[in-house]
Protein backbone atom coordinates (compact mmCIF):
# COMPACT_ATOMS: atom_id res chain seq x y z
CA UNK A 1 0.00 0.00 0.00
CA UNK A 2 1.69 3.43 -0.72
CA UNK A 3 1.83 6.08 1.89
CA UNK A 4 -0.86 8.26 0.37
CA UNK A 5 -3.28 5.46 0.68
CA UNK A 6 -2.33 4.77 4.05
CA UNK A 7 -3.20 8.17 4.93
CA UNK A 8 -6.22 8.45 3.55
CA UNK A 9 -7.89 4.80 5.23
CA UNK A 10 -5.47 6.16 8.86
CA UNK A 11 -7.65 9.45 8.45
CA UNK A 12 -10.87 8.27 7.79
CA UNK A 13 -10.93 5.65 10.33
CA UNK A 14 -10.10 8.56 12.32
CA UNK A 15 -12.83 10.46 11.39
CA UNK A 16 -14.89 7.44 12.55
CA UNK A 17 -13.48 7.49 15.86
CA UNK A 18 -14.85 11.10 16.43
CA UNK A 19 -17.63 9.84 14.63
CA UNK A 20 -18.57 7.23 17.65
CA UNK A 21 -17.67 9.91 20.18
CA UNK A 22 -20.83 12.13 18.22
CA UNK A 23 -22.83 9.10 18.46
CA UNK A 24 -22.10 8.11 21.73
CA UNK A 25 -22.39 11.95 23.48
CA UNK A 26 -25.47 12.67 21.11
CA UNK A 27 -27.66 15.22 21.53
CA UNK A 28 -25.64 17.41 23.72
CA UNK A 29 -22.42 16.63 22.60
CA UNK A 30 -20.70 17.42 25.38
CA UNK A 31 -18.19 15.40 26.17
CA UNK A 32 -16.43 13.68 28.78
CA UNK A 33 -12.50 14.40 29.85
CA UNK A 34 -11.90 10.66 28.91
CA UNK A 35 -13.47 11.76 25.28
CA UNK A 36 -11.83 15.19 25.29
CA UNK A 37 -8.72 13.11 25.08
CA UNK A 38 -9.60 10.94 23.01
CA UNK A 39 -10.63 13.76 20.21
CA UNK A 40 -7.61 15.44 20.54
CA UNK A 41 -5.64 12.39 19.87
CA UNK A 42 -7.96 11.50 16.96
CA UNK A 43 -7.53 15.31 15.30
CA UNK A 44 -3.52 14.57 16.04
CA UNK A 45 -3.57 11.72 14.03
CA UNK A 46 -6.02 13.42 11.28
CA UNK A 47 -3.41 16.42 10.95
CA UNK A 48 -0.48 13.77 10.70
CA UNK A 49 -2.24 11.85 7.95
CA UNK A 50 -2.85 14.94 5.76
CA UNK A 51 0.54 16.58 6.20
CA UNK A 52 1.50 12.99 3.70
CA UNK A 53 -1.65 13.70 1.36
CA UNK A 54 -0.28 17.12 1.21
CA UNK A 55 2.57 16.15 -0.41
CA UNK A 56 0.63 14.68 -3.39
CA UNK A 57 1.37 16.82 -6.41
CA UNK B 1 -26.10 18.94 3.90
CA UNK B 2 -26.76 17.22 1.03
CA UNK B 3 -24.92 14.22 -0.58
CA UNK B 4 -26.71 14.45 -4.15
CA UNK B 5 -28.71 16.71 -5.55
CA UNK B 6 -31.72 14.63 -3.72
CA UNK B 7 -30.25 12.68 -1.57
CA UNK B 8 -29.84 14.16 2.42
CA UNK B 9 -27.31 13.38 4.73
CA UNK B 10 -28.64 10.54 7.46
CA UNK B 11 -27.38 12.12 10.88
CA UNK B 12 -29.56 10.53 13.34
CA UNK B 13 -26.95 8.82 15.11
CA UNK B 14 -24.81 11.52 15.15
CA UNK B 15 -27.12 14.19 16.18
CA UNK B 16 -30.09 12.55 18.18
CA UNK B 17 -30.77 9.25 20.46
CA UNK B 18 -31.85 6.80 17.88
CA UNK B 19 -34.24 4.78 19.65
CA UNK B 20 -36.10 2.90 16.46
CA UNK B 21 -36.08 -0.51 17.38
CA UNK B 22 -35.38 -1.80 13.65
CA UNK B 23 -32.20 -0.18 14.08
CA UNK B 24 -30.68 -0.12 17.38
CA UNK B 25 -28.80 -3.42 17.22
CA UNK B 26 -27.53 -2.64 13.77
CA UNK B 27 -26.18 0.31 14.54
CA UNK B 28 -22.30 -0.58 13.29
CA UNK B 29 -18.51 -0.01 15.21
CA UNK B 30 -16.08 2.59 14.13
CA UNK B 31 -14.13 -0.29 12.55
CA UNK B 32 -17.37 -1.96 10.97
CA UNK B 33 -17.88 1.54 9.07
CA UNK B 34 -13.99 1.63 8.41
CA UNK B 35 -14.14 -2.25 6.61
CA UNK B 36 -17.17 -1.03 4.90
CA UNK B 37 -15.70 1.92 3.61
CA UNK B 38 -12.83 -0.02 2.38
CA UNK B 39 -14.93 -3.05 0.76
CA UNK B 40 -17.76 -0.48 -0.77
CA UNK B 41 -17.22 -1.30 -4.58
CA UNK B 42 -19.56 -4.17 -5.78
CA UNK B 43 -18.34 -7.52 -6.03
CA UNK B 44 -15.28 -6.61 -3.59
CA UNK B 45 -15.08 -10.23 -1.58
CA UNK B 46 -14.47 -11.36 -4.88
CA UNK B 47 -10.92 -10.10 -5.43
CA UNK B 48 -9.77 -14.18 -4.48
CA UNK B 49 -12.80 -16.08 -5.15
CA UNK B 50 -12.29 -19.48 -5.19
CA UNK B 51 -15.85 -20.47 -6.66
CA UNK B 52 -18.05 -20.29 -3.46
CA UNK B 53 -18.47 -17.35 -1.22
CA UNK B 54 -18.13 -19.86 1.71
CA UNK B 55 -15.38 -21.04 0.78
CA UNK B 56 -13.21 -17.93 0.50
CA UNK B 57 -10.42 -18.05 2.46
CA UNK B 58 -9.59 -14.05 1.54
CA UNK B 59 -11.28 -12.36 3.08
CA UNK B 60 -11.25 -15.41 5.48
CA UNK B 61 -15.31 -15.99 5.07
CA UNK B 62 -14.78 -19.62 5.35
CA UNK B 63 -13.75 -19.58 9.20
CA UNK B 64 -15.55 -16.97 10.07
CA UNK B 65 -18.54 -19.01 9.66
CA UNK B 66 -16.67 -21.88 11.50
CA UNK B 67 -16.46 -19.14 14.58
CA UNK B 68 -20.48 -18.15 13.97
CA UNK B 69 -21.12 -21.51 14.49
CA UNK B 70 -19.09 -22.06 17.66
CA UNK B 71 -20.80 -18.76 18.72
CA UNK B 72 -24.08 -20.05 18.10
CA UNK B 73 -23.59 -24.07 19.42
CA UNK B 74 -24.27 -24.70 15.72
CA UNK B 75 -22.61 -27.30 13.35
CA UNK B 76 -22.57 -25.57 9.63
CA UNK B 77 -23.21 -21.50 9.14
CA UNK B 78 -24.10 -20.32 6.05
CA UNK B 79 -24.52 -16.04 5.02
CA UNK B 80 -27.72 -15.00 3.42
CA UNK B 81 -29.10 -11.92 2.05
CA UNK B 82 -30.92 -11.72 5.67
CA UNK B 83 -32.89 -13.25 8.33
CA UNK B 84 -35.92 -13.73 5.99
CA UNK B 85 -33.66 -15.39 3.15
CA UNK B 86 -32.54 -17.97 5.78
CA UNK B 87 -35.62 -19.04 6.65
CA UNK B 88 -36.86 -19.60 3.44
CA UNK B 89 -34.00 -21.47 2.87
CA UNK B 90 -35.01 -24.25 5.14
CA UNK B 91 -38.62 -24.04 3.80
CA UNK B 92 -37.62 -24.47 0.39
CA UNK B 93 -35.05 -27.13 1.41
CA UNK B 94 -37.16 -29.43 3.48
CA UNK B 95 -40.97 -29.11 2.86
CA UNK B 96 -43.15 -29.55 0.19
CA UNK B 97 -45.93 -27.46 -1.19
CA UNK B 98 -49.09 -28.54 1.10
CA UNK B 99 -47.00 -29.52 3.65
CA UNK B 100 -48.07 -28.08 7.38
CA UNK B 101 -45.63 -25.70 8.84
CA UNK B 102 -46.23 -24.16 12.44
CA UNK B 103 -45.49 -20.55 13.12
CA UNK B 104 -46.47 -18.65 16.14
CA UNK B 105 -48.57 -15.52 16.86
CA UNK B 106 -46.09 -13.30 16.76
CA UNK B 107 -44.15 -13.39 14.20
CA UNK B 108 -42.38 -11.53 11.67
CA UNK B 109 -44.45 -11.00 8.27
CA UNK B 110 -41.61 -12.12 6.66
CA UNK B 111 -42.17 -15.54 8.19
CA UNK B 112 -45.33 -15.95 6.93
CA UNK B 113 -44.36 -14.58 3.57
CA UNK B 114 -41.66 -17.00 3.16
CA UNK B 115 -43.99 -19.71 4.16
CA UNK B 116 -46.40 -18.62 1.55
CA UNK B 117 -43.80 -18.54 -1.19
CA UNK B 118 -43.06 -22.14 -0.18
CA UNK B 119 -46.55 -22.81 -0.76
CA UNK B 120 -47.02 -24.63 2.41
CA UNK B 121 -49.87 -24.52 4.76
CA UNK B 122 -49.76 -22.37 7.66
CA UNK B 123 -50.64 -23.36 11.20
CA UNK B 124 -50.38 -20.65 14.02
CA UNK B 125 -49.96 -20.77 17.26
CA UNK B 126 -51.77 -18.08 19.27
CA UNK B 127 -50.72 -15.97 21.92
CA UNK B 128 -51.98 -15.16 25.12
CA UNK B 129 -53.62 -11.93 24.19
CA UNK B 130 -53.63 -8.89 26.10
CA UNK B 131 -51.80 -7.72 28.05
CA UNK B 132 -48.78 -10.03 28.14
CA UNK B 133 -48.95 -11.41 24.10
CA UNK B 134 -46.91 -15.07 25.48
CA UNK B 135 -46.15 -17.49 22.96
CA UNK B 136 -45.96 -20.87 24.96
CA UNK B 137 -44.85 -24.31 24.67
CA UNK B 138 -48.21 -25.81 25.46
CA UNK B 139 -49.32 -24.14 22.08
CA UNK B 140 -46.83 -25.28 20.02
CA UNK B 141 -48.10 -28.79 21.57
CA UNK B 142 -51.91 -28.04 20.74
CA UNK B 143 -51.28 -26.67 17.20
CA UNK B 144 -49.40 -29.75 16.55
CA UNK B 145 -52.19 -31.75 17.73
CA UNK B 146 -55.00 -30.01 15.50
CA UNK B 147 -52.30 -30.66 12.49
CA UNK B 148 -52.00 -34.24 13.59
CA UNK B 149 -55.84 -34.54 13.09
CA UNK B 150 -56.45 -32.98 10.22
CA UNK B 151 -53.71 -34.05 8.21
CA UNK B 152 -53.00 -37.46 10.01
CA UNK B 153 -49.02 -36.23 10.00
CA UNK B 154 -47.23 -34.19 12.48
CA UNK B 155 -46.04 -30.56 10.99
CA UNK B 156 -42.98 -30.45 8.32
CA UNK B 157 -41.77 -27.70 10.65
CA UNK B 158 -42.21 -25.48 13.28
CA UNK B 159 -40.48 -21.87 13.47
CA UNK B 160 -40.72 -19.57 16.71
CA UNK B 161 -39.68 -16.09 16.73
CA UNK B 162 -37.27 -16.05 19.59
CA UNK B 163 -37.96 -12.16 20.33
CA UNK B 164 -41.11 -11.14 18.37
CA UNK B 165 -40.38 -7.45 17.31
CA UNK B 166 -43.98 -6.02 18.69
CA UNK B 167 -43.29 -6.60 22.24
CA UNK B 168 -40.24 -8.05 22.89
CA UNK B 169 -41.48 -10.94 24.64
CA UNK B 170 -38.99 -13.53 24.63
CA UNK B 171 -39.99 -17.08 24.40
CA UNK B 172 -38.46 -19.96 26.24
CA UNK B 173 -37.04 -21.63 22.88
CA UNK B 174 -35.56 -24.83 24.95
CA UNK B 175 -39.06 -25.71 25.83
CA UNK B 176 -40.51 -25.38 22.55
CA UNK B 177 -37.79 -27.41 21.21
CA UNK B 178 -38.36 -29.67 23.48
CA UNK B 179 -42.20 -30.44 22.42
CA UNK B 180 -41.07 -30.72 18.56
CA UNK B 181 -38.46 -33.01 19.50
CA UNK B 182 -41.60 -35.08 20.74
CA UNK B 183 -43.02 -34.99 17.74
CA UNK B 184 -40.46 -35.18 16.07
CA UNK B 185 -40.90 -31.45 14.08
CA UNK B 186 -37.74 -30.00 13.36
CA UNK B 187 -37.29 -26.89 15.08
CA UNK B 188 -36.21 -23.47 13.00
CA UNK B 189 -35.46 -20.18 15.47
CA UNK B 190 -35.90 -16.77 14.49
CA UNK B 191 -33.10 -14.76 16.07
CA UNK B 192 -33.86 -11.60 14.53
CA UNK B 193 -34.26 -10.05 17.48
CA UNK B 194 -31.84 -12.32 20.22
CA UNK B 195 -28.73 -13.65 18.61
CA UNK B 196 -26.04 -11.26 18.55
CA UNK B 197 -27.85 -8.96 21.06
CA UNK B 198 -27.97 -11.76 23.47
CA UNK B 199 -26.65 -15.19 24.53
CA UNK B 200 -28.01 -17.78 21.97
CA UNK B 201 -26.93 -21.54 21.96
CA UNK B 202 -28.26 -23.61 20.05
CA UNK B 203 -27.17 -27.01 20.91
CA UNK B 204 -28.23 -26.11 24.52
CA UNK B 205 -32.09 -25.17 23.22
CA UNK B 206 -32.45 -27.64 20.77
CA UNK B 207 -32.83 -26.13 17.54
CA UNK B 208 -32.28 -27.60 14.43
CA UNK B 209 -31.87 -24.42 12.75
CA UNK B 210 -31.01 -20.60 13.29
CA UNK B 211 -31.83 -17.39 11.04
CA UNK B 212 -30.24 -14.42 12.21
CA UNK B 213 -30.33 -10.91 11.26
CA UNK B 214 -26.78 -9.60 10.60
CA UNK B 215 -27.97 -5.47 10.11
CA UNK B 216 -30.66 -6.17 12.54
CA UNK B 217 -28.84 -7.32 15.83
CA UNK B 218 -25.23 -8.29 15.02
CA UNK B 219 -24.15 -4.05 14.38
CA UNK B 220 -23.57 -4.92 10.20
CA UNK B 221 -24.73 -2.20 8.02
CA UNK B 222 -23.54 -2.05 4.68
CA UNK B 223 -26.46 -3.55 3.41
CA UNK B 224 -28.77 -6.44 4.02
CA UNK B 225 -26.97 -9.48 5.58
CA UNK B 226 -27.82 -12.62 7.34
CA UNK B 227 -26.77 -16.00 8.82
CA UNK B 228 -28.35 -19.58 8.80
CA UNK B 229 -27.09 -21.85 11.13
CA UNK B 230 -28.26 -25.73 10.95
CA UNK B 231 -27.08 -28.84 12.89
CA UNK B 232 -24.83 -31.58 11.64
CA UNK B 233 -28.14 -33.94 10.18
CA UNK B 234 -29.60 -31.41 8.24
CA UNK B 235 -26.06 -29.93 6.40
CA UNK B 236 -26.94 -32.44 3.21
CA UNK B 237 -30.45 -31.73 2.53
CA UNK B 238 -30.12 -27.51 3.68
CA UNK B 239 -26.86 -26.66 1.96
CA UNK B 240 -26.85 -28.97 -0.95
CA UNK B 241 -24.97 -28.32 -3.60
CA UNK B 242 -25.81 -27.43 -7.45
CA UNK B 243 -26.00 -30.44 -9.62
CA UNK B 244 -23.92 -28.61 -12.39
CA UNK B 245 -22.03 -25.84 -10.22
CA UNK B 246 -20.79 -28.65 -7.47
CA UNK B 247 -19.15 -25.37 -5.45
CA UNK B 248 -23.06 -23.64 -5.32
CA UNK B 249 -25.07 -24.18 -2.36
CA UNK B 250 -28.43 -23.79 -3.91
CA UNK B 251 -30.70 -22.63 -1.48
CA UNK B 252 -28.66 -19.26 -1.27
CA UNK B 253 -28.20 -19.01 -5.06
CA UNK B 254 -24.51 -20.22 -5.22
CA UNK B 255 -23.56 -17.02 -3.25
CA UNK B 256 -25.35 -14.11 -0.89
CA UNK B 257 -23.97 -11.42 0.49
CA UNK B 258 -20.98 -10.21 -1.82
CA UNK B 259 -20.12 -7.31 -0.86
CA UNK B 260 -19.56 -4.74 2.30
CA UNK B 261 -22.56 -5.85 4.06
CA UNK B 262 -20.41 -9.65 4.55
CA UNK B 263 -17.41 -7.80 5.25
CA UNK B 264 -19.33 -5.35 7.93
CA UNK B 265 -20.70 -8.82 9.66
CA UNK B 266 -17.18 -9.87 9.80
CA UNK B 267 -15.40 -6.85 11.13
CA UNK B 268 -18.14 -6.46 14.08
CA UNK B 269 -18.19 -10.22 15.54
CA UNK B 270 -15.39 -9.54 17.62
CA UNK B 271 -17.76 -6.71 18.95
CA UNK B 272 -20.51 -9.02 19.17
CA UNK B 273 -19.27 -11.75 21.20
CA UNK B 274 -18.14 -9.84 23.59
CA UNK B 275 -21.52 -7.29 24.21
CA UNK B 276 -23.81 -10.56 24.60
CA UNK B 277 -21.78 -11.26 27.33
CA UNK B 278 -23.20 -7.76 28.37
CA UNK B 279 -27.00 -8.91 27.63
CA UNK B 280 -28.54 -8.62 31.32
CA UNK B 281 -26.76 -4.71 31.97
CA UNK B 282 -28.76 -4.17 28.70
CA UNK B 283 -32.35 -5.88 30.12
CA UNK B 284 -31.67 -3.64 33.46
CA UNK B 285 -30.88 -0.23 31.07
CA UNK B 286 -34.14 -1.29 29.65
CA UNK B 287 -36.00 -2.22 33.41
CA UNK B 288 -35.11 1.37 34.30
CA UNK B 289 -36.25 2.99 31.77
CA UNK B 290 -39.80 0.98 31.91
CA UNK B 291 -39.79 1.94 35.53
CA UNK B 292 -39.69 5.66 34.63
CA UNK B 293 -42.17 5.59 31.84
CA UNK B 294 -44.82 4.00 33.91
CA UNK B 295 -44.36 6.08 36.56
CA UNK B 296 -45.29 9.04 33.56
CA UNK B 297 -48.67 7.00 33.33
CA UNK B 298 -46.60 5.40 30.05
CA UNK B 299 -47.48 1.33 30.52
CA UNK B 300 -45.17 -1.16 29.21
CA UNK B 301 -47.32 -4.07 27.50
CA UNK B 302 -46.12 -7.58 27.58
CA UNK B 303 -44.60 -9.97 29.49
CA UNK B 304 -43.71 -8.09 32.77
CA UNK B 305 -40.84 -7.27 33.87
CA UNK B 306 -39.70 -7.00 30.51
CA UNK B 307 -36.98 -9.21 29.59
CA UNK B 308 -35.60 -6.90 25.92
CA UNK B 309 -34.55 -3.98 24.71
CA UNK B 310 -37.79 -3.96 22.80
CA UNK B 311 -40.45 -2.83 24.49
CA UNK B 312 -43.94 -1.79 23.70
CA UNK B 313 -45.88 1.05 25.44
CA UNK B 314 -49.96 2.33 25.69
CA UNK B 315 -50.48 5.64 27.32
CA UNK B 316 -54.09 7.31 27.54
CA UNK B 317 -52.10 10.50 28.86
CA UNK B 318 -49.95 10.93 25.70
CA UNK B 319 -53.19 10.29 23.36
CA UNK B 320 -55.02 12.42 25.41
CA UNK B 321 -52.81 15.05 24.53
CA UNK B 322 -52.64 15.07 21.27
CA UNK B 323 -56.42 15.13 20.76
CA UNK B 324 -55.39 19.35 22.06
CA UNK B 325 -52.07 19.73 20.83
CA UNK B 326 -51.71 22.72 17.75
CA UNK B 327 -49.67 19.46 15.92
CA UNK B 328 -52.56 16.60 16.82
CA UNK B 329 -51.08 13.29 16.62
CA UNK B 330 -47.46 14.19 15.24
CA UNK B 331 -46.80 15.95 18.60
CA UNK B 332 -45.30 13.27 19.99
CA UNK B 333 -42.72 12.80 17.47
CA UNK B 334 -42.13 16.45 16.90
CA UNK B 335 -41.23 17.09 20.60
CA UNK B 336 -39.26 13.78 21.32
CA UNK B 337 -36.97 15.22 18.21
CA UNK B 338 -36.96 19.03 19.46
CA UNK B 339 -35.29 17.09 22.57
CA UNK B 340 -32.93 15.06 20.69
CA UNK B 341 -34.98 11.77 20.56
CA UNK B 342 -35.62 10.31 17.50
CA UNK B 343 -37.17 6.53 16.14
CA UNK B 344 -40.65 6.36 17.44
CA UNK B 345 -43.15 6.64 14.49
CA UNK B 346 -44.75 9.91 13.59
CA UNK B 347 -48.28 10.44 13.87
CA UNK B 348 -48.40 7.48 17.16
CA UNK B 349 -49.31 8.51 20.51
CA UNK B 350 -51.35 6.14 21.93
CA UNK B 351 -49.44 2.71 21.05
CA UNK B 352 -45.62 3.40 20.22
CA UNK B 353 -42.61 0.76 20.82
CA UNK B 354 -38.97 1.53 21.13
CA UNK B 355 -35.79 0.25 21.88
CA UNK B 356 -32.89 1.34 24.31
CA UNK B 357 -30.37 -1.10 22.94
CA UNK B 358 -26.86 0.02 23.05
CA UNK B 359 -27.08 3.48 24.77
CA UNK B 360 -25.06 4.69 27.67
CA UNK B 361 -27.15 5.36 30.99
CA UNK B 362 -27.20 9.53 30.39
CA UNK B 363 -28.66 8.63 27.01
CA UNK B 364 -31.35 6.76 28.85
CA UNK B 365 -32.19 9.07 31.60
CA UNK B 366 -32.48 11.56 28.77
CA UNK B 367 -34.76 9.79 26.78
CA UNK B 368 -37.17 8.90 30.20
CA UNK B 369 -37.01 12.66 30.62
CA UNK B 370 -37.52 13.63 27.63
CA UNK B 371 -41.53 11.52 27.90
CA UNK B 372 -41.63 12.61 31.64
CA UNK B 373 -41.03 16.33 30.02
CA UNK B 374 -43.78 16.03 27.51
CA UNK B 375 -46.75 14.91 29.85
CA UNK B 376 -45.99 17.31 33.10
CA UNK B 377 -46.29 20.13 30.23
CA UNK B 378 -49.17 18.88 28.45
CA UNK B 379 -50.58 16.64 30.77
Amino acid sequence: MTDETNALFEAFFSLEEIRELLRQSAPSHKLSDEQKKILKEKIAAIKKSLAVLENLE
Amino acid sequence: MKLTENLELREREEDYININPLQTGGRTYPETRMAIDSYIDGYSVCDWCTGALCKMEKPPIQKFLEDVSLFLGMDYSMLTNGCREAKYAVLHAITNPGDAVVIDGNKHYTTYVACERARVRIFEVPSSGSPEYKITPEGYRNVFEEVKKETGHSPKLAILTHVDGSYGNVVDAKAVADVCKQYSVPFLLNTAYSSGRMPVDGKKIGADFIACSGHKSWAAGGGNVGLLSVTEPWVKQVFIPSIKYGAKPIEILGCSSRGSAAIALMASFPKVKERVKHWPKEVENSRQVVKQLEEAGIRQVGVKPTEHDLNFFESDVLYKISETHKKKNFYLYSELKDQGVVGIKAGLTKNFKFSTYGKTREQLEHVAWAFRDIVERYG
